[in-house]
């Protein structure tokens, strides 16, 4: 997928710009909290969970190597072709050869994060197939040559009556109106049903590989997937080599955690694990199966500092409980993984460089570390890659040079509570008649935006030696 | 196959996590235990599957044995499509029932395009979730559970489990004895979708609606408990 990230803060202006966009992701911003909440709070042990969750999947990490290879053994066992790809054009390349060898001109594709990043559909329809995702939300992003917004729910970003406008100009409607939701679902339903039925190749994306068995986790609400799974000739499941579980209940044990914060379910409509072809005695099913697994810098992240961040599970938590994703929205962070776990995985996966203002849209506020389900210290890794942004020398000048300036300031504290002394009296005489300022001199960034406060004529250390003082006496007095 | 890159990949690997021998690997794994389950809703089993099936926006039926099964059933299809026609998977437990008694006629085979209706018997039930697990092979085809309007299940009170964890403990029975299916089926619900304005709507691509039948020894009042539970 191409990448806009370099223009972050220009994309995010223009997000802030669309008043109707901006009014429903607000809506959503209020309700998907709420919904996670309400599943995690009917399950006291949750975190208990999330702890023995975290402790499986290091495990997992730190034996990939073992695990990775048992998953190969048994999945070849079952039936199986298994690949590897190093980065996402081998990928795109083996999927378009299995194609062809089945010269198969219509492909139905299930969600999958992994194919968006490496730009599969694209990549295939260049070759002349047609490809049609097959999730409602991916195939209208598909429809309106769109980007996905949400990882969970790709088309969040758009209304009833622009999807209503936009299956008007691509569907044969005749005299339909579609006035409902439900009338629109419909719509899909039908075109899609059509679309699997041709379908010679069915693609999906994997929640979990399972070493034990050699069978790979599908979790949907709509069936889309399984229909992909279940009626091409051939299905090719592409995921990524991080996703390995040792055994079977680890799967569900994470499915558990996924999506209760994901979507509020304790399960969801469809958990499938598909195994390889159709058996002998099948009546249906694929008659040759393949899975593609991708390193794309998996295995840099598993040698870096960032370890931790392989232990997503792609819920999307953190984006609908951050201010920022929730004020600019998905499209803002251009490419596929957005919010904070996709501020940290673009500069992981494509360059610091492309994507450096990234780790900057985060107030450090840690809602998304206090829900995120595999417990990854999102802020700490957000502020580790400001720090390589600075070390780097990739951001503005004059903000260094500040930076510089703070934390030189901050290792001398006599000279830092001496300055302030100065400071923080002068600011709150100027500012005694308003309480505020709008504008300040170094602060245009704060002050354009709203005003001010004045302090209130003594530093935090001044007010907090002088509490400490009244206690010593309260102490001697009694 | 590539052989350069999987050579590659697992060189890399094995250079970051270094080997160690699969006994204390597995010996690992076995020290971190099994998750914690969720509480159920209500402590008899029947009770927590219903509410939870309910919860998933089933709709749910309740009987003793196989004649009140397919009665049941005949009921259900023909309240919803004035038709007594149903398919069914090559199941020989399907098969053994007594659908004369109640006028049922099913067709034993794959769902094809126009039959709205299609029963599964579950191999499981999971009280944890209100899910039913079926599997594939011959008595199962998979356009069954994914293709019709409506779904109903026949769940038999033995095959309920308590949690997922004892789910895979039954499913690696059947695994070691008769192999791995080529697919495992945890179903929860009619096919649904919030994709548009985050609205749900059921019936994206597979069933609208899903009805269970809890088939054995269901004590009394286990469904006016579970309705109780689950306000409509």
């Amino acid at each position: 997928m191409e990448q806009h990230s370099d223009t972050f803060l220009d994309n995010a202006s223009a997000a802030l710009g669309n008043t109707a966009q901006a009014e429903r992701r607000d809506v959503i911003a209020a309700f998907a909290p709420l919904i996670r909440s309400a599943a995690v709070e009917g399950f006291t042990e949750f975190d208990a969970l999330r702890q023995h969750v975290k402790r499986v999947r290091q495990h997992s990490l730190d034996h990939l190597e073992y695990y990775l290879g048992q998953f190969e053994h048994e999945a070849v066992h079952n039936g199986n072709h298994v690949h590897f790809a190093r980065d996402g054009d081998e990928l795109n390349s083996l999927v378009l050869d299995i194609c062809q060898q089945h010269d198969a001109r219509h492909v139905a594709k299930g969600k999958s994060m992994v194919t968006e990043e490496t730009g599969l559909n694209d990549f295939l329809q260049r070759a002349g197939l047609e490809v049609m995702e097959t999730d409602l939300g991916e195939y209208i992003i598909q429809q309106a040559g769109e980007t996905p917004s949400h990882i969970v729910a790709p088309a969040l970003h758009k209304s009833a009556g622009e999807i209503r406008e936009l299956f008007q100009a691509k569907h044969k409607l005749g005299d339909r109106e579609l006035p409902e939701t439900v009338d629109l679902v419909s719509e899909a339903r039908q075109v899609l049903r059509e679309h699997f039925l041709k379908a010679e190749v069915g693609i999906i994306g994997a929640n979990a590989l399972i070493a034990e068995n050699g069978y790979s986790m599908l979790v949907t609400n709509e069936g889309n997937g399984d229909l992909c799974a279940n009626l091409p000739r051939v299905l090719i499941v592409c995921t990524t080599i991080d996703r390995v579980l040792p055994l079977a209940q680890d799967a569900t044990a994470m499915l558990r955690l996924l999506v209760r914060s994901a979507t509020g379910q304790s399960q969801t409509c469809y958990t499938s694990f598909y195994s390889g072809p159709r058996r002998e005695s099948d009546v249906d099913g694929p008659i040759e199966t393949h899975f593609v697994l991708l390193d794309n810098k998996r295995s840099e992240i598993l040698d870096s500092d960032y370890r931790e961040m392989l232990e997503c599970i792609r819920c999307g938590a953190c984006l609908n409980h951050c201010p920022i994703y929730s004020a600019v929205g998905g499209h803002a962070y251009g490419w596929v993984y957005t919010g904070p776990m996709g501020s940290i995985l673009t500069p992981l996966l494509t360059s610091l460089e492309q994507s450096h203002a990234l780790p900057n849209a985060c107030t450090s506020c840690g809602r998304c570390a206090e829900v995120c389900p595999a417990d990854i210290p999102l802020p700490d890794l957000l502020r580790d890659l400001r720090h390589e942004e600075n070390s780097k020398k990739l951001s503005a000048p004059r903000w260094r040079l500040g930076l510089k300036l703070h934390s030189w300031l901050t290792r001398h504290p006599p000279l830092y509570h001496a300055l302030t002394s100065i400071v923080i009296p002068v600011l709150h005489w100027f500012g005694r008649k308003h309480g505020n300022f709008e504008r300040l001199p170094l602060a245009a960034g704060w002050t354009s935006q709203r005003n001010f406060p004045a302090p209130e004529g003594k530093t935090f250390m001044q007010q907090y030696k002088a509490q400490q003082k009244r206690r010593e006496q309260g102490k001697h007095e009694r | 196959m590539n052989a350069s890159a999987r050579s590659e990949i697992f060189a890399r690997l094995r250079e970051i996590t270094g080997e160690a021998p699969a006994e204390r690997i597995q010996r690992e794994r076995q020290a971190l235990g099994s998750a914690p389950v969720p509480a159920p809703p209500a402590a008899e089993l029947c009770q927590a599957f219903l509410t939870n099936v309910l919860k998933n926006k089933g709709t749910v039926d309740c009987v003793a044995n196989r004649t009140e099964a397919v009665t049941a059933i005949g009921h259900h299809i023909y309240s919803h499509f004035r038709s007594h026609r149903l398919v069914a998977g090559n199941d020989p437990r399907l098969a053994a029932m007594p659908w004369r008694d109640a006028g049922v006629l099913p067709r034993f085979g794959s769902l094809e395009v126009g039959e709205p209706v299609a029963l599964t018997f579950a191999q499981l039930g999971v009280v944890e979730t209100g899910a039913i697990v079926t599997w594939t092979g011959k008595s199962n085809p998979a356009a069954n559970n994914l293709l019709p309007e409506h779904h109903i299940v026949l769940v038999d009170t033995a095959d309920l489990v308590s949690s997922m964890e004892h789910a895979w403990g039954r499913i690696n029975l059947e695994l070691e004895k008769t192999g791995r299916p080529r697919g495992i089926n945890f179903i929860a619900g009619p096919s649904s979708t919030a994709d548009i304005e985050g609205q749900l709507v059921y019936g994206a691509h597979g069933p609208r609606k899903w009805h269970v039948i809890l088939m054995g020894d269901v004590p009394a009042d286990a469904l006016a408990l579970a309705r109780a539970a689950v306000p409509a």
